[in-house]
C-alpha cells in the first residue's frame, strides 16, 4: 500500500499547503529540498523549514501536500506520479448507505482554502478527485472552489462524488458555465424503484430529490457518471435499472457498476451485502446487454477479470486507486494483470470472492 | 400522468409496435392500445410505460426533459468537415455496364486533376480544423494516379487519426501500388458481384481471372480486415445467393453490402428498370439475410452481415449513428464531407456527381479553392431533414430513417413527392419492418445473427412487449 501520510517536523501552527521540489521553486508555494538523506530530507518554503522523515520510494517530486505543524505530520494530497488523487472536503453526510466504505462523521473541518490552494500546485492537466461525506452540503464552497481553481488553471479536471440530494433551481445557470464542463459528477443510483433505492442510502425520500437533481442536472449539460454498487438487495433489479437507465437517464456520459468494498459498514455486513457473481453473472450481464444494445457506455468496478466471462472482460476497468489496490498471490503470471483492477488492500484473502483464475 | 405520443404500426399477430419520438420501441396487442386510447391504463400498464419515459407528470420533473433529450439526441449534428471523397481521375481501364459515374476511357486526355487542382486539394486539407481526417480515393480508377494519391496522403500526416479508403477495381497491382497500401491507416474497398462467370460478366469482359488473383494475393498479404469488397447485382437476374455469399465467405469476407444497380450514371439508360426496386429484389434480400442467419447458427465461428441492414439495425437501438451518409437525419450538403471530381468541382455526394454528369441537374456546389457554401448548398440544407415531412411525422420509423434528396431528384427530378411514393420510403418501411420482424422473431438462430450484428456478446432479449 502506497502511504498518503508522511511524518514532518515544521515551523508555525497553522496547517499549510506546499509542493515538494528539487532545484528551483517554480511558484511561491513551493518547498525546494536543501538536504536529503537516508532519515529523511529538509526543505524550505515560504513557511519556513519543513523536516520529513524517510521520503517515499515511488518519489516524492512535484506531490502537494496538507502539512499540520501541530500533529507533526502531512497528508500527501496530490501525488505527481499517480492518476488517482482525491480530497476529502467533509466527512458529514445527510445519507447513510449500508455498505458505506467510509461512515459518516458529525464534525467538518473547513479546508476549502487549503484544497484550493493544493488544487493550484497540481501537476498539468490533472484530474482532481473529491469526495466526502457528501462535498455538495458544503455546495457554495465546492462550486467555488471549482470555479476559482478553473479560472486559473484550466487545464486541470474534476471527478466529484455526490449524493445528488442538493441540486435545485438556481445552480442551473452556474453550472452551464464553461468551468463545469471540465467536472464529472460520479453520482450514485442503486435502484430503479424508488423505495429499495431508500432503504440502502438510509434516506427517506432520497430517489425522489435526486431526481430532481438529475433534472437540473440534465439541464446544466452536467457530465454524470452514475454508480451502482451491486449488492444482494438489488442484484435481482439491476435488469430493470438498466432499462430505466437506458431509457430515462440517457443524457449520463457513462455507468459503473460496482463490486462491494471490503471496509466501512461493509466489512461486518459483508455476507448480507456482498453478491456473488462469479457463481452468478446473470443479473450483471443481463444489465450490461441491456445497457449496451441501447449505447450507454457501461463498465465494470471492482470486477477482478478473471471473475467475468470473456465477452464482458474488456469492460471490466482498472478501477482501484494504486495506493490501496493488490494483487493475490495466484496473480502472478495471469496475462491480465496489468489491465485488472485487483483487490483492495484491505480484501480478505481466504475469502471466496478472492479466489483467481490466472488468464 | 400523462403518456407522451407514440407512433403505431402493424406488426404480426395482430400486435402493434409502438415507438415514441426518440425511438425507444416495443410491442402491445389491441387491448394494450385500447387501454392507452381510452385513458383506462393498469397500473402495470403504468408502470412499464414509466419505466420507460413514455409517461410524463408535473411532479416528475426529470419526465418530460429527459424525454427531450432523448428526442435530441435522435437528430444528426453533422460536426466540422472531415471525410472528403476525392476523384483524382476519372480515367478508368474498365468499362462495367452499370457504372455509375460515367467513366472515360484509359486513354483520354483531360480527365485527371490538373496541378493546379492538386495545390488546391492540399491547402483544402490544410484548412480543415478536425483532428481526425477520412479520405476516399473514387474515380476512375485512382490508381492509375498513384502519384496524386501519394500526395494527399503525405499532406494529412498532421492529423492525429487518418483514414484513407482507396475505392479499387484491382485490375492492375503494380509495385508502386502496392507499396501504397502497405500502409497501415490505408483501406482497400473493391467490387465482388459473385462467382468469377458473374463478375466477368457484369464487370471485366474476359479480363475477370486477373481481378481474382489480386483480390486472393491482397487478401494473403493483408487479411481480410483490410479490404471490404461490395457486390453490385443486377436484380432483373441476381446471382444464386449460397454461389454469391461463398464469393466472400471463401475469402474470409464476412461483410456483404447488397447493393442493387444504382439508378445513376450510365445505369440510368442501360438498366433503366433498376430506377424502382420491385417485389422480387426485396424478396431476394430477404432470402439473403435469412440465409445469412442459417450460416452464423450453422457456424458461431463466424458472423456474416448484410452491411445496411447491420447499418439499419444499429440505428434502430443506438442513437448517434450518424456517420453512414446515406441514412442520417438530417443530413446536410456540404458540411461534415464533400467531393472533389477529376476537374476540380465540388459536389455534396458522389451520387450528385454522377447525377450532374449524367445531365439531369447540375448539383456543383463550387470548384475547389472556392466557396461553396453559395445557392445550391442553402437550396439542399434548407430541405436536408424529415422533420417536418407531414409523412415522415406519422411515420413510426422517422427516428431511425433520413433523408436523401439526391436519390428524389436522381429518380423523380424534384425533392418534393409526397414521402410515401418514393422509393427510398418504401424500401426503408419494408426494410425496418423485416428488421422488427426479427426483433420480436423468438428463433435462437435469429436472435444470435442479430446480437452479433449489433457487436453485443450476450443473450438480451432485444425486443420488449407492454403487459
Amino acid at each position: 500500500m502506497i502511504p498518503l501520510r508522511l511524518e514532518v517536523v515544521a515551523e508555525g501552527s497553522e496547517p499549510f499547503v506546499t509542493r515538494l521540489r528539487r532545484g528551483q521553486a517554480a511558484s511561491g508555494g513551493d518547498s525546494v529540498m536543501i538536504e536529503d538523506g537516508a532519515e529523511g530530507a529538509v526543505f524550505a518554503g515560504a513557511k519556513g523549514l519543513l523536516v520529513t522523515g524517510p521520503l517515499p520510494p515511488e518519489g516524492f517530486e512535484d506531490d502537494v501536500i496538507l502539512v499540520h505543524p501541530a500533529a507533526g505530520r502531512a497528508e500527501r494530497l496530490i501525488r505527481a506520479g499517480s492518476a488517482h488523487n482525491s480530497l476529502l472536503v467533509t466527512e458529514r453526510c445527510d445519507q447513510l448507505c449500508v455498505m458505506c466504505s467510509q461512515p459518516p462523521k458529525k464534525s467538518h473541518v473547513d479546508r476549502f482554502q487549503l484544497l484550493k490552494e493544493a488544487c493550484l500546485l497540481a501537476p498539468d492537466a490533472a484530474t482532481i478527485g473529491i469526495s466526502g461525506g457528501e462535498p455538495t452540503l458544503y455546495k457554495e464552497q465546492l462550486l467555488s472552489l471549482v470555479e476559482d481553481v478553473a479560472a486559473k488553471r484550466p487545464d486541470l479536471a474534476f471527478h466529484i462524488l455526490s449524493n445528488g440530494q442538493h441540486f435545485d433551481e438556481g445552480d442551473v445557470a452556474r453550472l452551464r458555465s464553461p468551468a463545469f464542463r471540465r467536472v464529472a459528477w460520479g453520482i450514485p443510483l442503486y435502484a430503479a424503484e424508488a423505495e429499495l433505492h431508500d432503504e440502502i442510502v438510509g434516506k427517506a425520500g432520497a430517489f425522489e430529490r435526486l431526481h430532481s437533481s438529475f433534472a437540473h442536472l440534465l439541464r446544466s449539460g452536467a457530465r454524470i457518471e452514475l454508480r451502482t454498487v451491486l449488492m444482494q438487495a438489488n442484484a435481482p433489479g439491476l435488469d430493470k435499472l438498466a432499462t430505466y437507465v437506458s431509457n430515462r437517464l440517457r443524457f449520463i456520459e457513462t455507468w459503473s457498476i460496482m463490486q462491494l468494498e471490503h471496509i466501512g459498514f461493509a466489512k461486518n455486513r459483508w455476507n448480507s451485502l456482498y453478491f456473488d457473481h462469479r457463481s452468478d453473472f446473470g443479473p450483471v450481464g443481463r444489465a450490461l446487454d441491456r445497457a449496451l444494445v441501447r449505447g450507454i457506455p457501461v463498465r465494470l468496478f471492482n470486477f477482478p477479470r478473471c471473475s467475468v466471462p470473456a465477452p464482458y472482460r474488456p469492460l471490466a476497468a482498472a478501477s482501484i486507486s494504486d495506493w490501496k489496490r493488490k494483487y493475490m498471490p495466484d496473480c502472478d503470471g495471469c496475462a491480465e494483470r496489468d489491465a485488472c483492477t485487483g483487490f483492495f488492500e484491505w480484501h480478505p484473502v481466504d475469502h471466496i470472492s478472492a479466489k483467481v483464475t490466472p488468464l | 400522468m400523462t403518456a407522451l405520443p407514440l407512433r403505431c404500426r402493424p406488426a404480426a399477430d395482430d400486435g402493434l409496435l409502438f415507438v415514441n419520438d426518440s425511438g425507444s420501441f416495443f410491442r402491445g396487442d389491441p387491448e394494450f392500445a385500447s387501454r392507452l386510447l381510452s385513458g383506462r391504463l393498469e397500473q402495470a400498464d403504468e408502470a412499464f410505460l414509466a419505466d420507460r419515459g413514455h409517461l410524463v407528470d408535473e411532479a416528475d420533473a426529470l419526465s418530460f426533459d429527459a424525454h427531450t433529450f432523448n428526442v435530441a439526441e435522435r437528430i444528426g449534428r453533422a460536426g466540422t468537415l472531415d471525410y472528403l471523397i476525392l476523384v483524382p481521375t476519372l480515367r478508368c481501364n474498365l468499362a462495367c455496364t452499370y457504372c455509375q459515374v460515367s467513366r472515360v476511357a484509359e486513354q483520354a486526355r483531360g480527365f485527371d486533376w490538373s496541378d493546379a487542382h492538386l495545390a488546391a486539394v492540399l491547402e483544402l486539407i490544410d484548412t480543415l480544423s478536425a483532428d481526425q481526417v477520412k479520405i476516399e480515393f473514387q474515380g476512375g480508377e485512382p490508381t492509375l494516379r498513384p502519384d496524386l494519391i501519394r500526395a494527399v496522403i503525405e499532406r494529412c500526416e498532421r492529423f492525429s487519426a487518418r483514414q484513407f479508403v482507396i475505392c479499387t477495381n484491382l485490375q492492375e497491382l503494380s509495385p508502386e501500388i502496392l507499396q501504397l497500401f502497405d500502409r497501415s491507416d490505408l483501406f482497400i474497398s473493391t467490387s465482388l458481384d459473385g462467382d468469377p462467370g458473374t463478375h466477368e460478366r457484369n464487370r471485366t469482359k474476359g479480363r475477370g481471372s486477373k481481378f481474382f488473383a489480386n483480390l486472393d494475393l491482397l487478401l494473403s498479404r493483408y487479411g481480410a480486415e483490410k479490404i471490404s469488397a461490395l457486390p453490385t447485382v443486377d436484380p432483373s437476374s441476381p446471382p444464386e445467393i449460397d454461389a454469391l455469399i461463398d464469393a466472400f465467405r471463401s475469402r474470409g469476407l464476412t461483410k456483404i453490402f447488397l447493393r442493387p444497380i444504382n439508378f445513376q450514371g450510365f445505369a440510368r439508360k442501360r438498366h433503366s428498370h433498376s430506377r424502382e426496386q420491385d417485389g422480387a429484389w426485396r424478396s431476394y434480400y430477404e432470402r439473403f439475410v435469412r440465409r445469412l442467419v442459417e450460416l452464423n447458427w450453422a457456424n458461431q465461428d463466424t458472423v456474416l452481415e448484410e452491411s445496411y441492414l447491420s447499418i439499419c439495425l444499429g440505428r434502430v437501438f443506438r442513437p448517434g449513428r450518424d456517420r453512414h451518409v446515406d441514412l442520417r437525419n438530417p443530413n446536410p450538403a456540404g458540411v461534415d464531407y464533400l467531393v472533389v471530381d477529376y476537374d476540380g468541382s465540388l459536389y455534396p455526394t458522389d451520387e450528385a456527381r454522377m447525377l450532374t454528369r449524367s445531365g439531369v441537374i447540375d448539383l456543383k456546389l463550387g470548384t475547389v479553392g472556392s466557396d461553396w457554401k453559395g445557392e445550391t448548398w442553402r437550396m439542399l440544407n434548407s430541405h436536408s431533414t424529415n422533420q417536418f415531412d407531414p409523412a415522415c411525422s406519422r411515420c413510426a420509423y422517422q427516428p431511425y430513417c433520413g433523408r436523401d434528396l439526391v436519390d428524389d431528384l436522381s429518380r423523380y427530378g424534384r425533392v418534393d413527392m409526397a414521402r410515401t411514393s418514393t422509393e427510398f420510403c418504401r424500401k426503408h418501411q419494408w426494410l425496418f419492418d423485416l428488421i422488427f420482424e426479427l426483433v420480436y422473431d423468438k428463433d435462437a438462430a435469429v436472435q444470435h445473427s442479430l446480437r452479433r450484428w449489433l457487436r453485443l456478446d450476450c443473450e438480451a432479449a432485444l425486443g420488449e412487449a407492454a403487459p
